[in-house]
C-alpha cells in the first residue's frame, strides 16, 4: 500500500499517463520522457517564442510569393497578397488567409506570452478566465497558420512555365520558421504550471 | 488516497482537457466516459477496437499511397499542361532551394501521415496477434509524439485555396489524388476524433493481462 497525495498526481504530457510528482525531474513511469516539475521551466518556452516573434519580422516585410510573367518580376507580401483576393472579390479566401496568416500567429503570441507571465507572477490569479481552454484552444487553431506557406508551394510546384512563373519568397522561409517555432513553444509549455499556479 | 502500488495510477485518468482527476470505471461495451467537470471523452470502450483500428489503418494507407501516385491537380496555362502530386510540391521548393520549407513540407504533409498510418496499422496488428509489448509500448510513444504534427487535412484545404487564386488564369482540372486524399483525410479526421491514443494504451493495458492471465 502507498500513500498518494491527489494534489500531488499530474499528467504526462507525452502519453497522458498519471504519475507521481516528487518535486524533481523524473522520467514518466510509462512513456520515460522528462516529468518535469522546475521553476524555471518556461525558460525553453520563451526561448522558442522569441525566435518565433523575431522570425515574424521578416516574414511579414518580404515578398511570400514572386511572379515572373514575360519578364517582369513582382513580389507580393502576406498583407499584399490579403489585399489583392480582397480587391479581386474572392472575400472567403481572403478573411481565410488574414485569419491563418496574420491573426492566428498574433493571437498565439500573446496567449502564449500572457500564460508564460502568469504562471510566474501573480497576473490575473483569480480573473475567470480559464487557462486550460486558452491553452487548448491555441494548440487547436495553430497549426492552421501553415495554410499560406503550403498555398505557396502548391503554386510554385504548379506553375513554372518559360513565360509565366511563381516561386516562393524569403518570407516563405521566415514564416516557416516562425510557425515551427511558435509549435515548438507551445509544446515545451508546461500546462501544468497552470494548475500550480493558480 | 491510498493506492495498492504503483500500477494502480493506470486505473486514475486527468482530463487533457481541464486536468481534473478522474477514477476509471468500467463502462458497458461501446459506450463512452465524459469527463464530469467539462464533459469531454474521457475513455471509451469498445471490444473490436483492434479489429476496426486495423480495417481503418489499412484503408487509409491504400487511399494514402493513391494520394501520392497520381496527380492532385491539372491546369492549363497559355496551352501547356501542368499537374502536381503531393511529392512534388515539396521536391520543387528543393529544387528552389527552400530546404527548410521543403523539409518542413515534407514531414507535414508527407512522412508524418504516412508514419501515423503505418505506425497504427503495426499496432493494432501486434495487439490483435497479442505480440511483442515492449515494441507496442514504443510505437505508442512514437505515435504520441507525432500526432500533433500531421497536417494533410491544412494541406487540402490549401489546394483548394491555391485553386481559388488561379480561377481566371488557367484551367483547372481535380485529378484522382484529390478525391483520394479527400478520403484519406476524412478516414484521419475520423481515427483522431475516435481512437485516442489513451484508449490504445488501455487496450494494450487489457489484452496484454488477459495473455499473462
Ligand atoms: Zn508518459
Ligand atoms: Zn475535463
Amino acid at each position: 500500500m502507498i500513500e498518494v497525495n491527489e494534489k500531488e498526481l499530474m499528467r504526462c504530457n507525452v502519453c497522458g499517463a498519471v504519475n507521481i510528482d516528487r518535486g524533481e525531474v523524473t522520467p514518466c513511469r510509462r512513456c520515460g520522457s522528462n516529468i518535469y516539475h522546475e521553476r524555471f521551466s518556461t525558460q525553453k518556452s520563451w526561448a522558442y517564442l522569441l525566435t518565433a516573434m523575431i522570425a515574424y519580422i521578416p516574414a511579414n516585410l518580404y515578398p511570400m510569393l514572386i511572379t515572373k510573367q514575360f519578364g517582369s518580376v513582382e513580389g507580393s507580401t502576406i498583407l499584399g497578397g490579403v489585399v489583392m483576393l480582397w480587391e479581386h472579390g474572392s472575400y472567403p479566401i481572403a478573411l481565410i488567409i488574414f485569419f491563418a496568416s496574420i491573426l492566428i500567429p498574433i493571437i498565439k503570441f500573446l496567449v502564449l506570452i500572457y500564460l508564460l507571465i502568469s504562471v510566474k507572477y501573480p497576473i490575473g490569479k483569480d480573473s475567470k478566465i480559464d487557462k486550460h481552454k486558452l491553452y487548448y484552444m491555441t494548440e487547436a487553431v495553430g497549426p492552421w497558420s501553415m495554410i499560406d506557406v503550403f498555398v505557396v508551394a502548391i503554386l510554385a510546384a504548379l506553375i513554372h512555365l518559360a513565360n509565366v512563373e511563381i516561386v516562393a519568397g524569403t518570407a516563405a522561409t521566415a514564416f516557416a520558421i516562425s510557425v515551427f517555432f511558435t509549435l515548438l513553444a507551445a509544446h515545451a509549455f508546461d500546462e501544468r504550471l497552470i494548475k500550480e499556479y493558480r | 488516497m491510498k493506492l495498492e502500488n504503483e500500477e494502480a495510477l493506470d486505473h486514475l485518468i486527468i482530463c487533457h482537457k481541464c486536468h481534473t482527476l478522474h477514477e476509471e470505471v468500467e463502462i458497458e461495451d461501446g459506450t463512452k466516459a465524459l469527463c464530469s467537470k467539462c464533459g469531454s471523452v474521457l475513455y471509451r470502450f469498445d471490444s473490436k477496437l483492434a479489429d476496426y483500428g486495423l480495417a481503418l489503418s489499412a484503408t487509409g494507407l491504400i487511399f494514402f499511397v493513391l494520394a501520392n501516385l497520381f496527380p492532385l491537380v491539372k491546369i492549363e496555362l497559355l496551352g501547356h499542361e501542368q499537374f502536381i502530386t503531393i511529392p512534388k510540391t515539396f521536391v520543387a521548393l528543393f529544387d528552389n532551394g527552400f530546404y527548410f520549407v521543403g523539409l518542413m513540407c515534407a514531414f507535414l504533409i508527407f512522412i508524418f501521415p504516412l508514419l501515423i498510418f503505418v505506425i497504427n496499422f503495426m499496432l493494432f496488428l501486434l495487439l490483435k496477434l497479442r505480440k511483442s509489448p515492449d515494441f507496442t509500448k514504443s510505437l505508442l510513444i512514437l505515435l504520441s509524439h507525432i500526432k500533433p504534427w500531421s497536417m494533410s487535412d491544412i494541406f487540402l484545404i490549401s489546394i483548394l485555396v491555391a485553386l481559388v487564386k488561379l480561377i481566371g488564369y488557367a484551367q483547372i482540372d481535380m485529378g484522382v489524388a484529390f478525391w483520394t486524399l479527400v478520403i484519406f483525410v476524412g478516414i484521419d479526421l475520423y481515427m483522431s476524433k475516435q481512437i485516442h491514443v489513451s484508449e490504445i494504451w488501455m487496450l494494450r493495458r487489457r489484452l496484454y493481462a488477459q495473455e499473462r492471465a
